[in-house]
């Protein structure tokens, strides 16, 4: 390559960033007014001068750490030929996979073990209705209540107005199962009149009088069903259910409350 | 030049663009790439640039990358992509593997080749050309000065200064720490020229600098700096930052001690870092030790491929004062070794053509051609390796301070959940780490609109469907989630990732998402797992 070659492409390569900055240059227009947006703080790990420190939380309720809440799960109990589902609308979908664990403020802890129960059914077909508070998640026979036909309820009188986080409930999980009209609600009263408040409700044509919800229908399974209860306060919490996929029956292995008293 | 050079520079051209241009996406973006994109978006969607003096270096880099981004049409921060902006170190890294081509009569054909092959595989300059930050346009631009300069004390010719001059202005536009360059180039050039008179004009009389020429060289390189930083005319107060910045750099020059390493870390870094499991060390090694023998044949003044010891002189005084300039800062990356390695390429290929010229006997060259040829092709696996299979694994040297993969991880996540929000890509997400050590994530996350940066929890003034956070804030974070939503309104968080996914190592990263939106994207993919197994 001669020198005259060598010159001449230096030349045209000249030409051609003068171009494009000439082109750039064209593009350009005045600032906008006010400056320019404050951009995320780069974390420039060449030249990070650490004026951007972290910022204490401001008026945080430093007594309310997260916790993570692990649910302890009974053994699963699906026997025999699964059950077919036909006809049942709305229908959750099975994940594959387990449920995570459910973060909480600190000090959110399972406030309805031992509390007392009451029953629309106040003689159940099997079992004592203090079971659905009693700790055993187990679907074995002796473990859960079977509750009459129709439209039935189980309330739990937590003796005090509480903060309340998540419900977890198990109505029956020895076979795959969906309960029909779950409605789960919080209120300030026994006769569920003062400050109620629908968390849970998968009727979807009111035929439990309820009005009708957005939520879907589940199979029961071990690991119970998990519900948001949006941190909503109350000292009653009532499970309605109206029959099963398999029977006209309710039944209750367990129902956890996780919350904390409120302030 | 024979047809067989041109082969054979056509076939290193070649294999620096295969080495250089495939999966630009591939690696994460590192956070001083992501912050550089970043601020390259404001540019291209507001036609905004302002030199700003603390941060972020200088303008060369963003103008560039407009051009590019002009030519592909692309006209949003989010509309961007990881080939937009690494094109640009890419091209550049190319430039420079050809460069040494411009110095055929200085440094010898065969060294010319050497020099333009070794750039092309050295695994350093292969992993920063395809790095969004402004390296690789610092050393192009510098050794464009150093063949600029040659060519005119050659030629006398007004052009090369001029084209000197540009390429000093382009420089100082790159990057703050030019004035390294710079003082190594007068250094090297003030004591290349006191040899010279001592030696009696070893390579003939020079010739006679005009005035008129340096007025223009210095001119080019006023007017192309000036431009750049004040944004091309229309902030003057840019040219007066592009000097006020050495005195923020210089003052808080020790404040930083993040990134203080030994004298000795770049030259361990290129001479050996153990390698992954059963993989052989990383080293450029065969660069250092073939540098050593051309500052040795230089010295001896022996074997040289040509007669112009002046530009051996320099090159070789040049390397030396840059790499002990660079050595005795305390404050190192591995990017910044390229200022100096470059150097030390140049008198490696001295030193390879020296090498085969004092080894006169046919038998010699032939052994020393076979184990040459074995030296580059374990320098060419070590390139393909470190780019393409350990491009994040902190065993390979130039991986520093480096995300790891799980950034793809999070943002496939937050992608995958926000189709089952009703605002997809608007939907609300909280960043909040400390320092706001969250880079590169506003990069991968460009296109979600409505995501909150905190460097604190007390910075949230809402919640949101998807949190992602720091460990450390975690007690805090969550106390502000239920503090800010009423009774009532306070949602269940549950964990977004299913396993643990780190930043960068050590540095983990928590996910949490409302329980709402995770039945919801749950029952999302569900039914997408049916349909497939339909």
């Amino acid at each position: 390559m001669s020198d005259k070659t060598i010159a001449r492409c230096i030349k045209v390569s000249l030409a051609v960033v003068l171009a494009l900055v000439l082109l750039v240059a064209g593009c350009k227009k005045a600032p906008p007014e006010g400056g320019n947006d404050v951009p995320p703080r780069p974390g420039d790990t060449t030249e990070k001068t650490g004026d951007a420190s972290a910022v204490k939380p401001a008026d945080a309720d430093t007594s309310a750490e997260m916790v993570a809440i692990d649910i302890k799960l009974p053994k699963p109990m699906f026997v025999g030929t699964p059950q077919s589902f036909q006809g049942v609308a709305n229908l959750e979908k099975a994940l594959g996979k387990p449920r995570p664990p459910f973060y909480a403020p600190k000090g959110t802890v399972n406030i309805s073990v031992g509390k007392p129960v009451r029953a629309s059914d106040e003689e159940p077909i099997i079992g004592e209705i203090e079971m659905i508070t009693d700790g055993d998640k187990e679907a074995a026979d002796g473990s859960y209540v079977e509750l009459g036909p129709f439209l039935q309820y189980v309330s739990i009188d937590l003796g005090a107005e509480c903060d309340i986080y998540a419900i977890v409930l198990w109505h029956y999980h020895k076979q795959a199962r969906v309960y029909r009209d779950v409605v789960v609600q919080v209120a300030d009263d026994a006769d569920f009149i003062a400050n109620v408040h629908t968390v849970f409700n998968n009727d979807d044509d009111n035929s439990a009088g309820l009005g009708t919800g957005g939520d879907k229908n589940y199979v029961e399974t071990s690991e119970g069903k998990l519900i948001d209860a949006k941190g909503v306060r109350g000292r009653y919490v009532r499970c309605y259910s109206n029959g099963n996929s398999s029977n006209d029956l309710n039944n209750y292995i367990e129902v956890e409350v996780f919350g904390k008293p409120a302030k | 030049m024979t047809k067989k050079y041109w082969i054979v520079i056509l076939a290193v051209a070649a294999l620096a663009v295969a080495l250089r241009l495939p999966r630009l996406q591939m690696r994460p973006m590192h956070g001083d790439e992501a912050v550089g994109a970043y601020k390259f978006g404001e540019l291209l969607e507001e036609d905004y640039y302002r030199y700003d003096p603390h941060e972020y270096h200088g303008p060369a880099l963003n103008y560039f990358t407009l051009i590019v981004a002009r030519l592909a049409g692309e006209k949003s921060y989010a509309s961007l992509t990881e080939l937009t902006v690494r094109i640009v170190p890419v091209f550049f890294g190319f430039l420079l593997v050809l460069m040494p081509l411009l110095l055929l009569a200085g440094i010898g054909r065969a060294a010319a080749v050497v020099a333009a092959g070794l750039t092309a595989i050295s695994p350093a300059f292969v992993f920063y050309s395809r790095y969004y930050i402004h390296e690789m346009l610092l050393v192009c631009f510098t050794f464009a000065v150093i063949v600029g300069g040659y060519r005119y004390a050659k030629s006398g010719k007004i052009g090369w200064a001029i084209c000197t001059g540009v390429f000093v202005g382009l420089i100082h536009a790159t990057k703050e720490t030019c004035v390294i360059a710079f003082g190594s180039m007068l250094a090297a050039l003030a004591l290349t020229l006191l040899f010279r008179r001592r030696a009696g004009g070893i390579d003939g009389s020079p010739r006679k600098i005009k005035a008129v020429h340096l007025l223009a060289a210095a001119a080019a390189a006023i007017i192309v700096s000036a431009l750049f930083f004040s944004s091309f005319l229309t902030h003057p107060q840019g040219i007066i930052d592009s000097v006020r910045t050495y005195g923020a750099y210089f003052s808080r020059a020790n404040q930083n001690q993040l990134h203080n390493h030994p004298w000795y870390y770049y030259l361990q870094i290129l001479l050996y870092r153990p390698g992954y499991a059963n993989q052989p060390p990383w080293t450029e090694g065969l660069i250092v030790i073939l540098a050593a023998a051309g500052l040795v044949f230089i010295v001896v003044k022996k074997s040289l491929p040509t007669a112009e010891r002046s530009l051996f002189y320099f090159i070789a005084l040049y390397t030396v004062i840059i790499t002990v300039v660079y050595s005795a800062i305390p404050y190192k990356t591995p990017w910044c070794l390229l200022s100096f390695f470059h150097g030390m390429i140049l008198l490696a290929a001295v030193g390879t053509a020296a090498i085969f010229k004092f080894a006169s006997r046919a038998s010699v060259r032939i052994i020393l051609g076979f184990a040459f040829g074995l030296a580059l092709l374990d320098l060419l696996l070590q390139a393909y390796l470190s780019n393409y299979v350990y491009y994040a694994d902190y065993t390979n040297p130039y991986v520093y301070a480096h995300p790891t993969t799980d950034v793809f991880k999070i943002t496939n996540q937050l992608k995958d959940v926000s189709a089952a929000h009703p605002a997809h890509y608007g939907m609300g997400v909280e960043v909040v780490v400390p320092d706001a050590d969250y880079w590169p994530l506003p990069w991968y996350f460009r296109r979600f609109t409505n995501v909150g940066w905190r460097s604190g929890v007390g910075q949230m003034t809402r919640t949101a469907p998807v949190v992602i956070a720091s460990p450390d804030v975690e007690d805090a974070l969550i106390a502000q989630l239920y503090a800010l939503a009423p009774p009532g309104e306070k949602n269940l968080y549950m964990p977004l990732f299913d396993g643990y996914i780190q930043l960068r190592p050590e540095i983990e990263l928590r996910g949490y998402i409302t329980k709402e939106l995770l039945d919801k994207y749950n029952q999302l993919e569900a039914a997408e797992i049916q349909e497939a197994q339909k």
